[in-house]
């Protein structure tokens, strides 16, 4: 299919699939795509393409920073705000001949794991369940992969925080890809979590998401906190060394299941994706090695300090003062004490946003941050520690001298297969009706998964296991995200096991046509 | 500065005596010139109206009495009150430093420019944008760390302080609270420093830590309802110097503020002072009984001291003296009414008489301190930090013991001066003419050549300074050379030249005459020309042949006493400037005594 037909077909779903509420902002069908489209398809067509996106619409997360769209973090306080600049990321996809198929929905600055917490309304999954049952379709990123799964872009980049990108890959059936914290520049991404948030792709196949990351994973000298070109390049000299080379080409994996992930909530579905998954791994000649990760269940917890921690100290900035908007009724006479902040804040924010606020508010404060803060900055250590422990390749950017009771040579791995979620998702009414009894907890609880990577700073990337056949023809697909670990800078690894599990869905999906 | 201050504001306060009632005192009462007896004495009131009117002349005594008791009273009892009551001085410092650029942002840090011109995205806190930490406004901070002795610290770390304020964009402005960049300094402070008598000769104030840090935007306030805020100022690199609560008196607590600046400025680490709003302090106050060890609070390691307050932003140096003084007397009278003082923090207003509470403990803020997650630690090399102190200039206390030292032997009142003056522009030149001059007067004796860096400091500070002074003109090496100075001074102390002959010929220089002092001195003839013995026997013979008397009288009294009498008329006959009493003494001594005269 042409370039242009592929965009014509993303602007055409745009239009169909308007009340999914996936984009924030999207594309007007004449715009200056049509152009920008058309001069990649003929750099495309003499074989002079600039990039594998050159052409491709990719969306992006209305947290990310663009200069010619708006860029609202689904934020009252950023309701009609419009960056000076733009992303890093963004100006790296449109160096490469992309163009933005738009803006996102999220829940507000990320914060949350449906993407029902958004200033423009809920985003909607595509698949139902039972009796058309409306589906979460996982956030904070399920504007992202909800127009994935639709066909309203070629890729989609999100933010991963706590599992904002995987959780959402895995309720939508697409390819969810955090990579290694500190290889895609954050500059111009909305801060949430700094010490946490990661920018992520979201594609149908992993081919398109490694195209995206090949372009977006460069040193960026004005994100601090962007691996520098030697760290870098001492991270691809220690892959490049015999035993880490050889992994999938002439030695087998060896694949860690982490027990402390089987967990009695963990949904049926979902425990038999996981172990279809290991079996045909290891019909495939790899080996299944069970691991322990003793603090997983710290980690939760943990998550839950730091990142709104972090968060309160962040959205102080949004005062109204410089830019975003500001209520009208500042200081009335009624309240005196009142600071023009205040109603700014108390009117902008939405209930998830000043929960957490309120949390780190609290967390930070004298007397318990010790506590709190101090505390879950001691479990992420731990966190962190359980994951070098059994993982064969070391830590590339800890150095040698640290102490680390490494797992002896045989017993190390070299991937963690577990699933993204406890279960498939949810059905919305579960979450937004308050009659249901559902808490701000339970919500948490979805993170339980993919919050150990991310304190971890590790690469990981949810796939879908579609176990369904069961019910077929209905959209109510067995939505199963199962998640691939890897050690720090292991990142080719992991997307090369995402390939390894898409062919095997590819011939599920094959045996299930050829048996109908 | 200090003592500046305090005359100008007696000064102020006689102009504002009210000038109608002067006059009224002098022209309103006929009635008593008439009854006066004598003219002289008219400006007299009778005694009725004494009552209710006193002279003028009177009053002002009396006031000035008054006052004099009033202080004296006062001392004795700040004096009393200081036996038994020990003050405990802590100082904050905010120091804006010598940048080109913000702190974490390529921003220029001018700011004089339009207001809101010198902004990058980060300094507004833009979403999205990221600190870029500029590794120049480093070297100040540690040049200023360094010339306060302190320990540089290898890693040190940036955390955020949270608190809501619109000069402050981000909501949290980044410091070094927990790791800061230096630790562990002193400053030392001498009577000359200013420090209050009972302090001695000398103390030290140990620096606790030195930390960098963020300014905050400037706001204005237009009542009612109007803030305008300039963003230039935001991000402005600042170090904050903390001392130790080590401080006992008002008065060295101003001079260790005073010469911390100084320290600052003498590094080139910050650009302006105190008077520019460069340069603010904070300082806390306790007080605790002589002996008492047991009170319960500790600050900086240092126990057993009373609760404290803050007095935040003092902004010039008496401010700071008088701000200790007055919340130290509000504090003893707390304690003696047997009160209890609160943690609090307070203010003051410049001219007031006592500090103002801003805030109590309640409402005190929860900075909610954090580590900056965006912010890669520092690391700062051992290479660095040597090479950094080895180019430091020499610190001003070095300076002025150099100078009071036996190579120089300068008095305490020259050598300050010279270190102070012009940023140390004084002193090079000074150092120039002793440097010339010792080498010009290399053939004299030792002892003589002893004196050489003395005499060069008066001429430098006195003669030359004078000639400055006078002519209401800023410092210039180029105006007097180093050279020609170094050749006055040289032809004074070989005597070809007098003292005052010396002062015309350096005048004439400083006013533009360009010739080298050789050729001036020779073609305006005033070099010393000796006379010769022809022209003293010449001389002293017509002195000899006009006193014939006198000259028996010397002869057959032995009155040697009326020589010198002879000297001066061979002087006053002689060509000016040229006759010298020795040798017209010598000459006399042979003409009348003969040869072998006794």
């Amino acid at each position: 299919m042409s370039l242009l037909r592929e965009a014509e077909r993303c602007i055409a779903n745009q239009k169909s699939h308007v009340a999914l509420n996936a984009f924030i902002a999207s594309l007007q069908p004449s715009g200056q795509w049509w152009e920008r489209v058309k001069d990649a398809e003929l750099r495309t067509k003499q074989g002079t393409p600039i990039s594998k996106v050159d052409g491709r619409l990719i969306a992006i997360k209305d947290n990310i920073c663009t200069r010619d769209l708006p860029t609202t973090c689904a934020s009252g306080t950023l309701e009609a705000f419009v960056s000076p600049f733009n992303s890093t990321v963004v100006g790296q996809l449109e160096d490469a001949g992309a163009v933005v198929a738009g803006k996102t929905n999220l829940d507000e600055f990320g914060m949350g794991s449906h993407s029902v917490y958004s200033r423009f309304g809920p985003v909607r999954n595509f698949w139902q369940g039972r009796d058309c049952e409306p589906l979460s379709a996982g956030g904070s990123s399920g504007g992202s992969a909800v127009a994935v799964a639709t066909g309203q872009c070629y890729a989609a980049l999100g933010t991963d925080t706590g599992g904002s990108v995987r959780l959402p890959a895995a309720y939508t059936g697409t390819i969810g890809f955090k990579p290694s914290y500190g290889l895609i520049s954050r500059w111009g991404v909305v801060a949430y979590a700094n010490s946490l948030d990661t920018v992520g792709i979201l594609g149908a196949s992993t081919a398109s998401i490694r195209d995206v990351f090949d372009v977006v994973n460069q040193h960026d000298p004005r994100d601090p906190t962007n691996l520098s070109p030697l760290s870098r390049s001492r991270i691809l000299s220690y892959l490049q060394s015999p035993s880490c080379a050889s992994r999938l080409t002439s030695t087998p994996l060896r694949i860690g299941v982490p027990t402390e992930y089987n967990i009695s909530e963990l949904h049926p579905t979902v425990r038999r994706a996981w172990s279809r998954t290991l079996a045909y791994l290891q019909q495939q000649g790899h080996s299944i090695h069970a691991i322990s990760l003793p603090t997983t269940k710290l980690a939760l917890p943990a998550y839950y300090v730091l990142a709104p921690a972090e968060a309160s100290s962040n959205l102080a900035k949004y005062d109204g003062v410089r830019y975003g908007t500001r209520h009208k009724d500042i200081g009335s006479d009624e309240r005196p004490r009142g600071y023009l902040y205040s109603y700014t804040r108390g009117h902008g924010f939405g209930s998830e946003v000043k929960r957490r606020i309120v949390l780190g508010a609290f967390s930070l404060s004298a007397h318990a941050k010790d506590n709190y803060f101090i505390q879950a900055q001691r479990v992420r250590r731990l966190v962190q520690r359980d994951f070098d422990c059994v993982f064969h390749m070391k830590q590339p950017l800890i150095s040698p001298g640290a102490d680390i009771e490494k797992a002896p040579e045989n017993t190390g791995v070299d991937i963690l297969i577990c699933p993204t979620a406890p279960s498939p998702p949810p059905p919305i009414s579960d979450l937004i009706d308050s009659g249901s009894g559902a808490s701000p907890l339970d919500a948490y609880m979805n993170d339980v998964f993919t919050v150990p990577a991310s304190l971890a700073g590790l690469p990981a990337m949810s796939v879908p296991v579609p176990i369904n056949g069961e019910k077929k023809g209905s959209n109510e697909a067995g939505l199963v995200g199962i998640q691939i670990i890897g050690q720090y800078g292991d990142d080719q690894l992991v997307l090369k096991v995402g390939e390894l599990l898409e062919d095997r869905n590819m011939s599920l999906l094959l045996n299930i046509d050829t048996l109908s | 500065m200090l003592r500046l201050g305090l005359r100008q504001s007696t000064r102020a306060a006689a102009r504002s005596l009210p000038a109608s009632q002067c006059h009224r005192s002098y022209s309103s009462r006929p009635s008593t010139l008439t009854k006066a007896p004598r003219s002289v004495r008219w400006l007299q009131t009778s005694a009725s109206e004494s009552q209710d009117r006193v002279p003028l002349r009177k009053q002002l005594k009396q006031n000035a009495k008054a006052l004099k008791a009033e202080k004296r009273q006062r001392r004795e009892s700040e004096e009393a009150s200081r036996q038994k009551w020990e003050l405990t001085v802590g100082i904050e410092i905010h120091a804006q430093l010598n940048t080109e650029h913000k702190l974490f942002s390529r921003a220029p840090t001018s700011s004089t420019d339009l207001p809101n011109s010198n902004v990058a995205l980060f300094d507004l806190a833009f979403p999205g944008s990221q600190p870029e930490f500029q590794a120049p406004t480093l070297l100040p901070a540690l040049r200023a760390a360094i010339a306060l002795n302190c320990d540089i610290q290898p890693v040190s770390r940036f955390d955020r302080k949270h608190y809501f304020y619109q000069d402050q964009p981000a909501g949290y402005q980044i410091t070094q609270y927990y790791e800061p960049f230096a630790r562990n300094g002193h400053v030392d402070l001498f009577s000359y420093d200013g420090i209050a008598p009972e302090d001695g000769d000398h103390v030290r104030i140990g620096i606790k830590q030195v930390q960098l840090e963020q300014d905050t935007a400037k706001s204005q306030e237009y009542p009612p309802s109007t803030q305008l805020l300039d963003f230039n100022r935001v991000s402005h690199p600042l170090v904050e110097i903390i001392t130790m609560p080590q401080i006992h008196t008002p008065a060295t607590a101003a001079a260790c503020v005073r010469k911390i600046q100084s320290i600052l400025q003498s590094c080139s680490a910050v650009t302006t002072g105190m008077e520019l709003g460069g340069l603010r302090a904070d300082v806390n106050v306790s007080i605790r009984q002589r002996g008492d060890t047991e009170s319960a609070h500790e600050y900086g390691g240092i126990g057993g001291l009373g609760q404290r307050t803050e007095i935040k932003n003092l902004s010039s140096f008496k401010a700071v003296e008088d701000a200790i003084i007055a919340e130290k007397n509000r504090q003893i009278a707390v304690l003696e009414s047997g009160g209890v003082v609160e943690g609090e923090t307070r203010g003051w207003t410049i001219g007031s008489t006592e500090t103002r509470k801003l805030r109590g403990k309640e409402g005190e803020v929860d900075y909610r301190y954090m580590p900056d997650p965006d912010i890669p630690p520092l690391l700062i090399g051992a290479d660095l930090v040597s090479e950094l102190t080895n180019t430091l200039p020499t610190s001003s206390d070095k300076l002025i013991g150099l100078l009071m030292g036996k190579d120089y032997g300068l008095s305490i009142e020259d050598a300050k001066p010279l270190v102070e003056l012009e940023d140390g522009a004084r002193l090079e030149y000074y150092q120039d003419v002793v440097d010339i001059l010792r080498d010009l007067q290399q053939d004299q004796d030792p002892k003589s050549r002893g004196g050489l860096a003395r005499v060069a400091g008066n001429w430098v500070l006195h003669e030359l300074g004078g000639l400055l002074t006078k002519a209401d003109l800023p410092w210039d090496a180029e105006r007097v050379s180093a050279q020609s100075l170094a050749q006055i001074i040289d032809h004074v102390q070989r005597k070809r030249i007098t003292g005052p002959t010396a002062k015309q010929v350096l005048a004439m220089v400083f006013e533009g005459d360009t010739r080298a002092i050789p050729q001036l001195l020779d073609e305006e003839n005033l070099l010393l020309r000796p006379l010769s013995r022809e022209e003293y026997i010449a001389l002293a013979e017509t002195a000899i042949s006009q006193n014939p008397q006198m000259v028996e009288q010397i002869r057959s009294k032995n009155q040697l006493g009326k020589l010198g009498w002879f000297v001066g008329q061979m002087m006053r006959m002689g060509e000016k400037g040229r006759v010298e009493a020795p040798k017209a003494d010598a000459i006399l001594r042979e003409l009348i005594l003969g040869p072998s005269g006794p």
